[in-house]
């Protein structure tokens, strides 16, 4: 008799429950799953980032004329209200973002129903990818070889591949400079992870594919917590003491404009 | 001696048909990685890739074929010769396509799944990436990734090849990659004079002359070349004066520290009599002027190995009689069966 009771009362609060989240109009149940893009909108210290055209002016009086931003973006996750982590797969995790082809945009695809409150990823390729050889590769040499990010001396990957001409006080030509940043064999790893907090909700069903307006800010790569004089040194490859200062600069360029909740995929 | 064992794996069901025996064309079956008793453990690991006998074959077949490299003609194999253990023999650097020449000396193949950096400089630390080092040179192989990959997709042949060697079959660089290293496993040379003499197989016994040369490598040489691989894969400037022409800065060019400029790896000395000529610049012609270097021609700079100064000054100290016991020592490194063993030769 009292477990009858007790599925009784089980069963009234089941369906309690149901009818306020169905019929209320409260808070819409998230279900299924959904697509959320990644907007990389890069930028110079606010402006608009134009290539081989606009200069920028930083503060360590360096006037640049950026001719080639490319960086590799991996290890998406995401988070949500709940503390819930929903990490997206590692063998298709990794993608070149490129301002000169115009592919600034990361498609996460079959992401769980949810709200999402913040977003974590990588930027370049972590050391256990590396380690596992040439399994989970796919096609991702080719997309890097396109984008002049394989870095073949190294048999591995530029995580950031940013080049142009610059000026200063004391180079009043023109001068070129390169900044290749990336992992140093099994000496120097340079892989960082940053999170970034959404100001509103990414909300993701069936019904619902987010857009995640991400601004990013170039200046920072020379000119953020660690100053990189193109004066010193305009050509970045591989230096134990740079490119570690380079890829901090890199991981705090990402900040979060705004979020696009609803379905409409160009928004 | 101990060996993995790979059970054999039927990909199709053999089936027996009252006509009698039916042979199934699609079988493919495991290959048995050697893990020689006096080796160190592997480090490649087999699992994730394990070798079979379409996979081993697709990676012989990609290891020969010219078409990996720009002009059709440089192969892996170009350089890499099985007769003087996957070397360039008689070249000081490797010589890419349009006869252009690299700034290094091909290192030797046998044995790559037991280490774990590679190049001189190691410039990747995971055998399957290594290949992507030579194909994209320009000054050796001068291709891109992106067009090999095409010109074996355009091919039938690779194209069923490919799918028969791999359960998720498809020409793409993953499985592209996994049938070279596949091809690359299994080269372990592990039955030289020396091996058997210290397995204690068939007999086989050193001369007073090699063995005296083995006591002499073991008290000046081993901490450097250790174990049976004779490498312990590190990183040391040996005390070559820089060749001016090439500044060549070793690993210093991979870890971008200063405190590895000239170092280079340590080469396994696995079949060295075979592998003239020495060094990463190859620039000594036999194993008496690399002898002689160690005596007499090593030079001070900061990063100059430890091990190669005492008080007693910079190098090896070596009679004529050592010097002579240590090579004849060395012969005893060379592995016939290796050399000749035709799973890995070109026809």
């Amino acid at each position: 008799m009292k477990s009858f009771y007790k599925i009784s009362f089980l069963l009234f609060l089941l369906v309690f429950v149901s009818s306020c989240s169905s019929d209320d109009g409260g808070i819409v149940e998230l279900t299924g799953k959904g697509m959320v893009k990644i907007e990389f909108d890069n930028s110079m210290d606010g402006d608009d980032l134009l290539l081989s055209s606009s200069s920028y002016t930083n503060s360590q009086s360096e006037t640049l004329t950026v001719s080639r931003l490319n960086y590799i973006v991996s290890n998406f996750s995401l988070t949500d209200e709940y503390g819930n982590i929903f990490s997206y797969p590692k063998d298709s995790g990794y993608f070149i973002t490129s301002e000169e082809s115009g592919n600034t945009e990361v498609v996460l695809s079959d992401v769980p129903a949810g709200r999402y409150t913040s977003m974590t990823f990588g930027i370049g390729v972590d050391q256990e990818k590396y380690s596992q050889g040439a399994e989970g590769q796919g096609d991702f040499l080719t997309v890097a070889e396109e984008t002049n990010m394989m870095w073949s001396w190294q048999a591995g990957y530029k995580f950031l591949n940013f080049e142009g001409t610059f000026t200063s006080p004391t180079v009043t030509d023109d001068k070129n400079f390169k900044i290749h940043m990336g992992s140093h064999g099994s000496s120097l790893d340079n892989y960082k992870e940053t999170t970034l907090t959404f100001d509103t909700q990414a909300l993701v069903s069936d019904d619902l594919s987010p857009i995640i307006h991400l601004v990013v800010d170039a200046s920072f790569i020379l000119d953020g917590i660690n100053k990189i004089s193109l004066t010193e040194q305009a050509v970045i490859m591989v230096s134990e003491e740079k490119s570690p200062k380079i890829a901090v600069n890199v991981s705090n360029m990402f900040s979060v404009d705004h979020v696009h909740n609803g379905n409409d995929i160009s928004h | 001696m101990k060996y993995i064992f790979w059970i054999p794996l039927l990909f199709a069901m053999v089936s027996c048909s009252d006509k009698g025996e039916y042979i199934e064309l699609n079988q493919d079956e495991k290959l048995l990685v050697t893990l020689p008793s006096n080796f160190p453990p592997i480090v490649y690991d087999v699992n994730k890739n394990p070798p079979t006998k379409f996979g081993f074959s697709l990676g012989k077949k990609l290891f020969y074929d010219g078409k990996l490299s720009a002009n059709g003609f440089i192969s892996c194999g170009f350089c890499h010769e099985q007769r003087f253990s996957f070397t360039h023999h008689g070249h000081q650097f490797s010589h890419g396509i349009d006869d252009m020449e690299g700034t290094r000396n091909t290192p030797s193949l046998a044995n790559m799944a037991f280490f774990s950096e590679y190049a001189w400089d190691g410039a990747t630390n995971h055998l399957d990436l290594f290949p992507i080092i030579p194909i994209t040179s320009e000054v050796e192989m001068g291709e891109t990734m992106t067009n090999v990959l095409q010109k074996l997709k355009d091919d039938t042949e690779y194209q069923k090849e490919f799918n028969a060697a791999f359960e998720e079959g498809g020409v793409n660089h993953e499985n592209f990659l996994k049938a070279l290293s596949q091809f690359m496993v299994m080269m372990v040379s592990y039955n030289s004079k020396y091996d058997k003499y210290v397995r204690g197989e068939d007999d086989v016994s050193l001369s007073e002359h090699e063995l005296q040369g083995l006591y002499i490598f073991k008290e000046k040489c081993a901490s450097c070349h250790a174990t049976d691989l004779f490498s312990d894969g590190s990183f040391r400037n040996n005390g070559l004066s820089p060749n001016p022409r090439l500044n060549d800065l070793g690993r210093a060019e991979v870890s971008g520290n200063v405190n590895d400029n000239y170092k280079f790896k340590v080469p396994s000395l696995r079949n060295v009599a075979l592998t003239a000529p020495y060094m990463h610049d190859g620039r000594f012609g036999s194993l008496k002027s690399v002898l002689n270097f160690y005596r007499n021609g090593v030079q001070d700079s900061p990063t100059l190995d430890p091990l190669l100064k005492s008080e007693k000054g910079l190098g090896i100290a070596l009679t004529e009689n050592e010097e002579l016991s240590l090579i004849s020592f060395l012969e005893t490194l060379t592995d016939e069966q290796f050399i000749n063993d035709e799973r890995f030769t070109e026809y």
